[in-house]
Formats: structure tokens, sequence, C-alpha cells
């Protein structure tokens, strides 16, 4: 299995190993913002940049390749186990600059996404990855964006080297209990996952120190104003101070010493969970990315619906839709976590661990505490305003704002970006309701579901799709 | 009343709204109007007044709107400007009128009108650079030099192509406008510089579209690689990729 040589031509590797590559979630630019050189191709935008859209609606920003598809490694959710028959190919490192390069420069990505199967042993593979960025970096000057997957097992200064080359590292946890882990990745453990995350979330914040800045990653501005949020909490506070000492002692350093004059991981690290392959509730999941936000302080969680590919007798079978407004729902929840100052525990229970498939987690936490509601936006504290269905950090912004230079009125709600088809239930504005709508559960659950249920339509049903009958259908014409 | 007219360019629309501003001195805000050319319907009963650039009005401008407003409202103007809807000069006006009213603040005034129509021209033209920047596609001619078309609403090409100086500092490269036949040039390691386009230019610029190389053929097949069949939502992709965006990007061509 080691070293096959074959003669596929890199259109077929790319095919391959792209093919291998789609299941994999991350694909942001975002959060490293960094100026174009003269000699050097490319800049980053904290921003991020989409620059295309796939058939499946998901954005292209980065060249998404794993380096290899071969694999020792035999875990069961995944396309690329070594147990699967399918075509092998590896990207030599030349190869993987000169596509990054010119794909580039035609402004067709913005940036390279590299990951891998196991090749021979995760020292030996993560080495040949470090190879390629160093090449891209030093050879091809290349000053876009790169994120770069971590193979669990590799060793420290290997980790390092590629945290200095890209601009985010990320290791994947894949499934949020060690029960499941070991029951769907018998190759990986948690220790594994878990200790290079440290790792590298110790070395990010020694850097960032080192370098002048606050030790924390940068969160969405409106957290400044949100004394409740997941990223104040004494928990991460704690950990934040006590950081300095422990983490330089743990911070990793590159085998090579200083030489790689860049910034560790600019944009921080992130992680990805599947579901749907596994019975873990939404509980266990939410409250897993909330314990990672503050203890690994990373910068985004993803989630990735299973789409079973592999026969097996502890995974759904072929051919069940992939959980997809699950998936949506937790995206959902995790946006409140990061830009609304939820809490896990404030948007499900043990008593009620799954998220409502009819509402979203906002509607249905407003409709479990309607005793916060009305609220009066002329004089709402920006936290309660965040609190409300169809107010988002931009319109609360502007609502504060605004409301300093005179009263505003349901019209002025209208233009900042409110939602009124969803906000009027909850709110006033000088005292007046645009409608006159009882504040009682039943009553809004109902109205709500209703201007819900388009969109939860179009997210279950998105494949099929319905076009005006023809004559043609009946065999006329 | 009377109606000032000017070219779409930022020099016209700045000098207009000075001799418009020094009229309505005399005669009143209200009776005066400002407006873009090509005026396509005159009314019968208005004067037309046609307004040239004139550097030193436009910089008289500029100057007291960052000091007596500020920064970001010239900036806004500035936005504005590039506006392909028809009130746009007006909105400036109208914006100017109360900006010099109040000072800084105006800014945050999101309960008026006039504030929050140049606040809505500015996130368009926001918008749309940023899907440019997005979906602009080169073609390489010969790994010389680089050529890109797109055909914006707006005229937001110099913001486009200011973001690519910043990215390709050292290639040669084009980028046009199809539709008002602009073009922004880059030579490698040096300034941006604006260009009107003559029938002849415009024509050699349009064949580079031809040009495909090995590359295009290897981003369609990572293009349709990268979907998930599973997951397919061409709803979803026509959102967040519009069609009538897809003109020259060259995964959507067969």
């Amino acid at each position: 299995m080691n070293e096959i040589i074959t003669d596929y031509t890199t259109e077929e590797k790319l095919n391959i190993l792209a093919d291998a590559a789609k299941y994999d979630v991350a694909c942001t630019s975002s959060s490293s913002d960094r100026r174009g050189k003269k000699g050097f191709l490319g800049n980053t935008k904290a921003c991020g940049i989409c620059h295309s859209f796939a058939s499946d609606g998901r954005c292209i920003s980065l060249l998404k390749i794993l380096m290899t598809n071969h694999c020792v490694y035999d875990c069961r959710y995944c396309i690329n186990r070594a147990s699967n028959d399918i075509p092998r190919a590896t990207f030599t490192p030349e190869e993987i600059c000169e596509l990054t390069v010119e794909f580039y420069k035609r402004n067709y990505i913005e940036g390279l996404f590299l990951s891998s199967g196991v090749l021979k042993n995760p020292t030996y593979t993560m080495e040949k990855m470090c190879e390629t960025l160093l090449l891209l970096r030093n050879k091809y000057h290349f000053n876009g964006y790169i994120h770069v997957k971590t193979i669990p097992g590799a060793s420290d200064e290997l980790l390092a080297t590629a945290g200095y080359l890209a601009d985010r590292i990320s290791v994947n946890l894949e499934l949020p209990t060690a029960e499941s882990l070991s029951k769907l990745a018998p190759n990986k453990s948690f220790k594994t996952i878990l200790e290079p995350m440290g790792k590298v979330s110790d070395t990010i914040k020694a850097h960032r120190v080192a370098i002048g800045k606050d030790a924390r990653m940068e969160r969405s501005r409106g957290n400044m104003y949100l004394s409740n949020s997941i990223f104040q909490s004494r928990q991460s506070i704690e950990r934040q101070e006590g950081i300095t000492e422990a983490s330089v002692k743990n911070a990793l350093v590159p085998s090579d010493g200083g030489k790689l004059k860049r910034s560790f991981a600019p944009a921080g690290q992130s992680t990805q969970m599947i579901i749907g392959a596994t019975d873990e509730s939404d509980y266990t999941l939410i409250k897993t990315t909330e314990k990672l936000y503050q203890s690994y302080d990373l910068k985004r969680v993803f989630y990735s619906a299973y789409i079973p590919i592999n026969e097996d007798r502890v995974l759904p079978q072929i051919g069940t839709p992939p959980p997809l407004l699950r998936e949506h729902r937790l995206y959902q929840a995790d946006w409140l976590l990061r830009y609304y100052g939820f809490r896990a525990n404030e948007l499900l229970s043990e008593e009620k661990p799954n998220f409502n498939e009819l509402l979203d987690p906002k509607c249905d936490w407003a409709l479990r505490h309607l005793g916060y509601f009305p609220v009066e936006v002329q004089r709402a504290p920006y936290d309660l305003l965040l609190r409300i269905p169809g107010i988002g950090p931009r319109s609360a912004g502007r609502i504060i704002y605004g409301r300093r230079y005179g009263t505003l009125d349901f019209d002025n709600l209208k233009k900042m970006g409110v939602v009124l088809k969803r906000a009027h239930y909850f709110i006033t504005c000088n005292g007046h309701r645009l409608y006159n709508t009882p504040i009682e559960e039943s009553y809004i659950t109902r109205q709500l579901i209703d201007t819900n249920g388009r969109d939860n339509w179009k997210v279950n049903n998105q494949n099929n799709t319905y076009t005006q009958m023809s004559l043609a259908d009946f065999g006329i014409g | 009343m009377k109606i000032f007219c000017c070219k779409d360019r930022f020099e016209d629309i700045l000098t207009c709204i000075y001799d418009a501003w020094s009229c309505a001195l005399k005669e009143g805000h209200n009776n005066i109007r400002l407006m873009r050319e090509p005026v396509w319907q005159q009314s019968l009963f208005d004067e037309y007044i046609h307004v040239d650039a004139d550097r030193e009005k436009t910089e008289k401008v500029i100057r007291s709107i960052k000091k007596s407003i500020s920064n970001q409202a010239y900036f806004w103007v500035f936005y504005a400007s590039l506006s392909v809807e028809e009130d746009a000069l007006q909105s400036i006006y109208n914006f100017l009128r109360v900006g010099f009213a109040v000072g800084a603040g105006v800014c945050s005034m999101y309960a008026n009108p006039h504030v929050m129509r140049i606040l809505e021209l500015k996130r368009r033209i926001g918008n749309e650079s940023h899907y440019f920047r997005e979906f602009a596609r080169f073609t390489s001619l010969e790994d010389k030099a680089y050529v890109c078309h797109i055909e914006p609403k707006n005229n937001v090409v110099t913001i486009v192509a200011e973001h690519f100086a910043d990215r390709m500092p050292s290639e040669h490269f084009v980028i046009v406008d199809d539709n008002r036949r602009v073009a922004v040039v880059h030579p490698k390691d040096e300034e941006l510089y604006l260009m009107y386009l003559t029938e002849k230019e415009f024509d050699v610029l349009s064949r580079s579209e031809d040009f495909e190389d090995e590359y295009t053929r290897l981003w369609r097949t990572f293009f349709k690689t990268i979907g998930i069949k599973e997951r397919e939502n061409r709803a979803c992709q026509r959102n967040m990729f519009p069609i009538w965006m897809r003109k020259h990007a060259v995964e959507f061509k067969e």
C-alpha cells in the first residue's frame, strides 16, 4: 500500500483528491488580515472571500484537497479508510504549489486547504505536508491563506512548523465523546486529538502575547458589550490569566528555531464534528462546542451532517438522507454562542436535549422566556436587544446609535434591518406595538411556526425540484 | 426650478454640488434639483444647467466635507457617487444638507431618511464590489499578463482593482468594465491607472476571453468534483452566486 507508483495525470489526481476532501467542512478564509508585499503573491482579508459556490450551495474559498488519500487508519465513517477499495493518488509538493499559485493568480481561490490521509505514519505525512507549505511560502512566494489540517500523532516540531507556515491550523475532533470515537475511529483517541489542540492553543496565546496582542483571539465586536457571553466567563478568564507562564512553557518551537519570521496561526484553530453518525444529543454537541471555545479558544467549530458512504453495521444505512436541518440548527446555535451572548445551557438542557425542528433556537428561547417581553427598543440595553428574535448584532448596533439622535418608529426599524415579521411579537416602540398581538406562548408559537415553516421546508427538501408540467410529460408534443 | 446636470464622474459630481449649493443660497435648497447625465426626458418648465468639472471647486467641497462633517461622511459620499441609481446625486446633496447642519454625528442618524438613503447606496456599492472581488476571473495571457472582464451594475471597477493591486503587486493585469468601457491597468510593481477605452482597444481586450489553458480545465474539474451530490442545492447556489454574475466565471461555461 505504500508508495504505489501510478501514472495519474494531474487532472486525474485532482479529481481523486478533491473528491476525497469534499466532506471536510471548513472552507473559510477569514480572520487573518495581511497586506500584500512586492515580489510576493497574495494577501488575506479578515472578512474572508468566497470565490465560487458549488452545486451543493457551499462556498468554494480554498483549494480543498488531500495531499494523499492513502491511509493506514480505518475510521469507519471515512471514505478513505484503509479497507475501502477506491482509486488512490498522491500529489507531489510541486504539483500542489503549482495548482495553488496558478489558481490564485486567476482569482479562482483564496488559498490552500491541505489535509491528508495517513501515509506510512503520522510523522512522515506531516513532514511531507510541511515540505509542501515551506515550498509554497518560500519558493513560490505565496502570501495568501493556508489552512492546514494536522495529523494526530505527529511530532511537536512538525506541528510548530505547520503553525508558523499556515494561517489556520486545525485538527478534527470528529465525534463529541470518547466512546463514539473509539467505536468509529479505532486508531484515534481523544488524547491524540486534544493534546495537539492544547499545544497549538498555548502556542497561539504565547505568540499573541509576544507580539503585543491580547492572549485571546479576537471575537465579534458585540462581545465587548456583553457581560455574560461564553468568552467572558470566569472559567475562560481564569485559564487566560494562568496561561502566560504555562503556555510559554508548552509553546511549540519549530526545529529550525526562529528562522520562520511569521505569525503562528494568525487565524487561530478550528475543529469539526460529524453529526448523525452516532446518537449524541444536540445538548452534548453544543456543550462540547462551548467547552472547546472556552478552554481551547477555538475560532470556529464546524459541524458536518453525516452522509452515509460506507457500508457498516454501526453506521446509518447508505441512502439515509443527511440530517441537514439538524446541522442547520446547530450552526444557528453556534452563532448564538459566538455573537449573541447565549450559553449552551440556556438553549438546551438535560430534559430537553434536542433542538425544536419547527423553530429556530432563538425563537425557541424567547418563547420559553416570555417574561422578558415585550422589550422597549428605545431603552433596552444591548444584550437584551440581541435576545429579540429578528434583531441581530448589526441592527442592534444601529438601534443603539440611531436612538441617540431621535425617537425610532417601526419604519425606521425596518430600514435598519430588523426582521419585523419575527420581532414584532416581542417589542414595543415608544410604548406601541406594531399590531395588537397578545404575548401568549401558544399564539406566538403558532404564528412563528408559520413564518419559519417555509425556511425549514427549503432546508429539508432542497433536492426536490418541482417544475411546471408540460405536455411533453404526458408524451404529447 | 433649476436642475443642475453633470457627467457621471466624481469631479463633475462634486463641482455640480458646489454650483448647486451656491445657487441654493440665493434661491433656497428646495428650489433646485441635481441630476446626472444623460437626462432622458426633460420637463417643460425647468431650467437645465450643465456643469463641467472644476478642480478648485472639487477640492473645496472635499475639504469642507472632511472638515465640517467627517472623513467617514466623505467616504460615504464617494461610494454613493459610484452608484447607478438615478437619484444618487440628489441623495448625496440631501445628505450633505443634513450633514452640514448637524456635523460629525450625521453618520449615526439612522432615523433620518436622507442618511438612510445614502447608507443604503453605500452599502450596495460595498456589496457589489465585494461580489466582484469574489467572482472576477482572470485569464492568463501566456503567464505574462492577466486580463479580467466584469460587468457590474454600479461603477465599482476602481474599488475592485485596488483590492487586486494589493493582492498581486508583482503581476501585470488589466480589469475591464465591459459596460462602461473603462479599464484599470496595473503594470508590474507600479501604481494603478484608469483608462477610458477606445473602440479598437476594447475589441482587442475583449478577445482575451477566448484564451483558455490547462488551469481553466483543471479548475472546472475541481469545481465539478467538490460539490456533494447528496446535498445538491441549486437554489442555494443561485442565491449565493446570482446568474447574472456568472457571465465571466469560467466554471459555468461549457
